[in-house]
């Protein structure tokens, strides 16, 4: 017997319709501006994500779902935000005051308590399998033909050897550019003494031998082949991007530390056509000591995120970003002997806000104590299909992947429905 | 719990620090974070994982639990009479209670800090307050008005110990780093910085800070202070790091000894530290598994004469004016006393060690 | 439903009317014609327009690169070409391949390919790389039958060292029984079942549920067992253990016992009165059943009844040569992607196992092919044909290993390092046989220890961790390494027995010649003569100068890139 449930072949048909027509209607929209004003317009349709991901499993006691007063939770109060009604820990007061420009899902039960799993879980929507990470999905499916950048960067310190680069099938090009915090990609420099035109030379010779070979032949490789030259030599151009040095006023904002920086790199990288940039901020793994290390990592986070927040904003690109900050998952309750908290995916949170995302809300929650889903329970399947929709993708769709027939999302969930604008 | 009634000596006769055994536990429904026992010996109030402070009549074992804080109190001290207990709490407020009356909201109420306030002392006088916390200042407030004498600032990280010199009117503070900063209260100018670094790490894997002086107490002829905390930091997100309480020299701000346990695996954080009349000093260490110890140090030894293991984690220490008695606060949500003399049932023995 | 080789999915397109012939009335006949006939035989069959799209031969010198780099992983030297097109015996193509079957580059190749077919590139966990590799390489180096082959890897238990690297397969997976199932039906039976995990496959009709946990059900009493004193892990069983199922669409529950596809299940016998000949104890011994599913696992996999393992390896074997499966991907089996020529399939599969699973037989096989030997331009004049028609031969991306190995060949990096090693070799050895270095077993050695580092950081960058596709893709990140990265521009220094160094040496005709044979294992062109030429008289910085960028911009070009 089959089960075809939101997976019917016909169905995938016209959600690719659907996803072509609202392009192409956004299209005829612009047909009244002038081709400046279009340009600028056409960048604004193009959707991206901006993932901020708290690398241990932040607390979600000590950020998103505070507990004052309970069993566990924790010396830290609850301070209320620019949405009436719902309170977040003391430790994010600059996020407190923008709360109205993102959500939170308070209900995720991912069952799973380990690093690995739970970040595969939360960056495939699926629990087993090599299938693509959400970035890869938005580099293959938002990043503009014309992007001067790849599609997925991933920028960190620490955590960079991630398998394949998240692109599973994808291939590639769709998986992570990893930049080691604001170091400049590797090789992005002409090698010593070989000069400008002897380089060009070089490279002429190279088309050169290809036009040659695909005399006769199919040309797809070689096209793929030579895209791959063609991109390197685009972030060649865009090597003074990446070592160019912040602006003081910008610094003064974000802050000179670490992730300060890096999420100035992450805004100019969606200023440039990134689809989705993710920035690690690592150090939430406190198995000990969870209260001061929460103090100090989130007191690094809340600010610079909530600058660039603002800059999106201001920018008039946040309705097209997507803004997800996640973690593998969160930490227990139970406060252990040495003032940590442990592994914890079966009750925590996410937040999340900008493209395709209803602001203001809080998704689902959890008991008086926080040891248990109470109303909503969603994992990270469900939070999959909702970041892909809020861009625009139908997640419902299968890959465009010659000879498999592979569903985007996880076809046994579905996107939180109430959470998309 | 019977009452011990021989105050006048100040070395205990019979003290015996090897023989150290509990005398006394009492126990309350969460892991407590501190205490402090009253000068007079009638009271040890306690802090805990809720927003209450447990107050304990030593004598009779009672227990009162006193409520007003906005979050986990994290730092006690009585006023030199007992009668007047200072709290402090994660939510930067200092309550001030009267432990004469049965009352059980606060007297008086300071939000000092902005974030936590995470020590409170009062001045041997009785008369002024200090307290430090997150705002990386260190307060002084006059405790008949309550109004605030001095504002020290120049540390850059937060401020976790801070104590009144016993005699010459001066603080000392310490830092997450490590930086420790003498003020001078008559002038009401930083004296002198002091280097305590040795008790900060970096845990590199996760990029943070690790340190603090989770203690800080002066000796009573004012000639040092100790300081309680980490040093060797590997990994602090699993309580990886090594225990350790400092001696530093008045005179000079120099360090005079490290102190660390006798087990070089044991990983841990030192939790309170107390000299003792007698010379030797007492320090209390979590163990990262959840056990603890209790470390008997003479100043001149390189190793601690004695070493008592806890069956849980040892939070907060004080030293009791009869100076043979310690009061420990555990993670197992029990305050134990402990006695530094021959076990009782074997009290009329002679002392044979002296 | 792969009962009958003659099976409904093979009526689409082609001609199973005339094999059905074939088979019934001159089998005997055609059983005795050599297999890459009636492969060539086979491929054109029923088509009417493949001799219009065929492709004529490749010629010698697209031959030599490519059954090198097919057999040996490597292009070949300018001397190796050079003495090929000198030859004159007619069968030298066929003597080619019999050479390079029986080099040592040909099981290191094989090391590297089928280490990447069976782990996939994931580090290694429980079994030493070194090891497992070892005996991979041996494994190919002495013709394993692949029947035994896989036999081996499906039943050591890793207790001891003879048999641990070839308990990897299960070790390095830790007897987990998502990944361990889902890889045994894609690597060994060519099925995806992964979908089929939770539900019956959404989109794939043959796929089911009970395919998935019939599978699992050889494995779900083993487990991972670590020795408590040594740490060594190593393949525990217990003697009972159920597999039971539910589908998260339809909460339909079953049970299953072990079961190879649609084959009858293979049931327990009665408990025996003591299950154990190792008990369990806690766990602090490894326990051992008397009757063990897991070792049901290899009879049931390589049971001549259990089609589906040999048409898998035939079709994995024939994609390496022929750069694409006949079905395609080779682990997307089922009928709604059935293979291009179900009866070649066949043809191929039943030969195989009538040959004792004979891998250099299958592969001599398919060199000998026209359809191997064709060139990859199609006819002038005529349209590309599709991939699965094999009409024209299709370009195979360089794995990362052979591309590390082809462009230390083209630079010459292989041969000057040759020289140092031997020479190093006689100097801390000036008794040793002289011939000892001349053993082309040393050498491989030698070089191989010599350079895999350059091989792992090709590895590193080009290489896909997970799920191995046909699918060309290259990233940016690879393209600078190539143009701008210090490792390949170190290699173009003129220096030494360097391919720069010797073609500063040369004038124009000559160093055209050689820098030709050397790259792209051809003579060059009277138009490509004329092209170097001018490129080396217009260098800005001389013709010398210019050498360097001669060579990158050849190894930096599709042509170098890919098999053709």
């Amino acid at each position: 017997m089959r089960r075809n449930q939101g997976c019917h072949p016909h169905e995938h048909l016209l959600a690719r319709r659907r996803l072509l027509a609202s392009t192409a209607a956004g299209a005829v929209g612009l047909g009244v501006l002038g081709t400046q004003a279009q340009a600028k317009q056409l960048q604004r349709q193009e959707k991206r994500i901006l993932q901020v991901f708290l690398q241990g499993g932040v607390s979600q006691l000590e950020s998103w779902d505070p507990k004052p007063g309970t069993l566990h939770g924790g010396p830290f109060q609850a301070i209320p935000t620019s949405v009436p009604g719902i309170h977040i820990s003391e430790l994010l007061p600059n996020i407190a005051q923008r709360m109205h420009l993102l959500s939170i899902v308070r209900s995720i039960n991912i069952k799973i308590n380990d690093h690995e799993q739970g970040r595969q879980f939360m960056e495939k929507g699926r629990r087993v399998g090599q299938y693509p990470y959400v970035g890869a999905v938005a580099s293959k499916y938002l990043t503009p033909a014309d992007s001067e950048l790849p599609g997925y960067v991933h920028v960190s310190s620490r955590g960079l050897r991630d398998t394949a680069g998240g692109a599973a099938f994808l291939g590639a090009r769709h998986g992570q550019l990893k930049l080691e915090g604001i170091q400049p990609p590797g090789n992005l420099a002409v090698p010593e003494g070989l000069d400008p035109v002897a380089d060009s030379n070089r490279d002429q010779l190279r088309l050169q031998f290809n036009q040659r070979f695909v005399e006769r032949r199919s040309k797809a490789l070689t096209e793929a082949y030579d895209a791959s030259f063609h991109q390197a030599t685009k972030l060649m151009g865009r090597k003074a991007m990446f070592e160019g040095e912040a602006a003081e006023r910008d610094l003064d904002r974000y802050g000179r530390h670490d992730f300060g920086r890096y999420c100035l790199l992450a805004r100019t990288l969606l200023e440039n056509g990134a689809a989705c940039v993710k920035v690690t901020h690592h150090g939430y793994d406190s198995h000990a000591e969870n209260f001061n290390f929460h103090l100090e990592q989130l007191g690094e986070f809340d600010k610079p995120f909530c600058m660039l927040l603002d800059d999106l904003k201001a920018r008039g690109m946040l309705e097209s970003t997507l803004v997800v900050i996640y973690s593998e998952f969160g930490r227990t309750p139970k406060v252990n002997v040495r003032y940590g908290r442990d592994h914890w995916g079966s009750a925590w949170s996410i937040a999340l806000g900008g493209c395709g995302i209803q602001p203001g809300a809080v998704i689902g929650k959890t008991n008086d104590t926080g040891t248990a889903v109470a109303d909503r329970e969603v994992d990270a399947g469900h939070l999959f299909h909702t970041y892909l929709q809020a861009v625009g993708v139908d997640s419902t769709a299968d890959h465009d992947i010659p000879g498999r027939s592979i569903p985007i999302g996880d076809p046994s969930t579905e996107a939180i429905g109430e959470l998309l604008a | 719990m019977k009452s011990e009634q021989n105050a006048e000596p100040a070395v205990a006769a019979g003290l015996d620090a090897k023989q150290t055994h509990q005398v006394a536990a009492f126990k309350y429904e969460l892991p407590l974070t501190t205490l402090r026992v009253d000068p007079t010996a009638r009271f040890a109030a306690a802090g805990a994982e809720d927003l209450d402070v447990q107050l304990w009549d030593l004598d009779s074992g009672t227990r009162r639990t006193l409520k007003g804080h906005p979050s986990w109190v994290r730092s006690i001290d009585f006023s030199p009479d007992g009668n007047r207990l200072y709290t402090a709490c994660w939510g930067g407020v200092i309550n001030v209670w009267d432990t004469s009356s049965d009352q059980t909201t606060p007297v008086s109420s300071i939000h000092a800090h902005q974030g936590a306030a995470r020590c409170v002392r009062v001045s041997p006088d009785g008369k002024r307050l200090a307290t430090c916390g997150n705002d990386l200042l260190v307060k002084v407030w006059n405790l008949d008005d309550g109004e605030l004498l001095h504002t020290f600032s120049g540390h850059p990280r937060h401020v976790y110990g801070v104590d009144f010199h016993p005699a010459n009117n001066h603080l000392v503070s310490q830092d997450l780093m490590g930086g420790v900063n003498v003020w001078d209260l008559g002038t009401g100018k930083h004296k002198q910085s002091v280097d305590a670094s040795v008790m900060t790490g970096y845990d590199n894997k996760f990029a943070a800070d690790m340190g603090g002086a989770r203690d800080l107490t002066f000796r009573a002829d004012g000639t040092q202070w100790a300081s309680a905390g980490i040093t060797n930091v590997t990994n602090s997100f699993a309580g990886i790091q090594v225990p350790i309480i400092v001696l530093f020299d008045w005179e000079t701000g120099k360090e005079i000894k490290q102190l660390k346990s006798a087990d070089d695996n044991l990983k841990g954080i030192a939790w309170g530290v107390r000299y003792h009349p007698a010379g030797f000093v007492i320090g209390a260490i979590a163990d990262r598994t959840g056990k603890g110890e209790l470390w008997f140090y003479r100043p001149d030894e390189e190793k601690a004469f004695h070493t008592l293991k806890l069956k849980s984690a040892a939070r907060g220490l004080d030293l009791l004016s009869d100076n043979q008695r310690l009061a420990v606060a555990h993670a197992d949500g029990h305050l134990r006393l402990y006695r530094m003399t021959a076990d009782s049932a074997a009290a009329d023995e002679p002392d044979a060690t002296g | 439903m792969y009962s009958s080789p003659l099976n409904s999915s093979a009526l689409g397109k082609t001609c199973w009317f005339a094999v059905a012939l074939v088979l019934i009335a001159v089998q005997s006949a055609e059983a005795t014609r050599p297999l890459h006939e009636r492969v060539d035989a086979a491929i054109g069959c029923g088509d009417p327009e493949f001799e219009r799209l065929a492709a004529a031969d490749a010629g010698d010198a697209a031959f030599i690169r490519r059954v090198y780099l097919d057999l040996a992983g490597t292009i070949p030297s300018s001397d190796q070409v050079r003495r090929f097109l000198a030859e004159s015996a007619a069968d030298k193509r066929a003597q080619l391949v019999d050479q390079l079957l029986e080099s040592p580059r040909y099981a290191r190749h094989m090391q590297y390919v089928f280490d990447t077919m069976l782990m996939e590139r994931r580090p290694a966990k429980y079994v030493k790389a070194d090891q497992w590799q070892a005996y991979l390489r041996q494994s190919f180096a002495e013709n394993k039958p692949w029947d035994q082959f896989v036999t081996e890897m499906l039943t050591a238990d890793g207790a001891d060292e003879t048999n641990r690297a070839a308990a990897r397969f299960l070790l390095d997976r830790e007897l987990k029984p998502d990944p361990v199932t889902r890889d045994l039906g894609r690597i060994f039976l060519g099925r995806d079942l992964q979908c089929a995990q939770c539900h019956d496959h959404p989109n794939v009709d043959d796929y089911l549920q009970r395919h998935y946990h019939g599978l699992a059900a050889f494995l779900n009493r083993s487990y991972l067992f670590t020795d408590p004193k040594t740490k060594q892990a190593s393949i525990g069983e217990k003697a009972e253990g159920v597999v039971k199922f539910t589908s998260v669409f339809t909460s339909e529950a079953a049970e299953t016992a072990p079961r190879m596809l649609d084959l009858p299940p293979v049931e327990d016998p009665p408990m025996a009165d003591e299950p154990y000949k190792v008990k369990p104890e806690k766990k602090k011994v490894r326990s051992v059943p008397v009757y063990s599913r897991r070792l049901q696992l290899a009879s049931a996999m390589t049971d001549p009844s259990n089609a589906a393992f040999r048409r898998n390896i035939v079709n994995r074997l024939w994609a390496m040569m022929m750069g694409r499966g006949i079905v395609e991907p080779v682990d997307m089996w089922h009928a709604g992607n059935p293979p291009s020529h179900p009866e070649l399939l066949e043809m191929l599969a039943d030969d195989f196992a009538a040959h004792h699973y004979d891998v250099k037989y299958l592969l001599r096989e398919l060199a000998r092919t026209k359809t191997y030997q064709r060139s990859s331009q199609y006819p002038p004049g005529a349209e590309i044909a599709p991939d699965d028609r094999f009409a024209v031969a299709l370009q195979k991306p360089l794995s990362p290993e052979q591309l590390a190995w082809s462009m230390m060949q083209a630079t010459s990096l292989t041969e000057a390092t040759l020289q140092d090693l031997q020479a190093k070799h006689r100097k801390a050895h000036p008794d040793d046989d002289p011939q000892t270095v001349e053993d082309p077993v040393w050498q491989e050695a030698a070089l191989h220890d010599a350079l895999k580092g350059h091989v792992a950081s090709f590895v590193d960058l080009f290489g896909v961790t997970g799920i191995q596709t046909s699918q060309f893709d290259a990233s940016a990140n690879q393209a600078l390494f190539l143009r701008n990265g210090k490792v390949l521009q170190s290699w173009l220094t003129p220096q030494g027995a360097r391919l720069t160094a010797k073609l500063k040496a040369l004038d124009a005709p000559q160093l055209v010649d050689e820098f030709y044979m050397a790259v792209f294992s051809r003579p060059p062109g009277a138009d490509e003569q004329q092209q170097i030429s001018e490129f080396l008289a217009r260098a800005p910085e001389g013709r010398d100068a210019a050498l360097g960028q001669l060579v990158w911009a050849a190894l930096s070009s599709a042509e170098f890139r890919f098999n053709h």
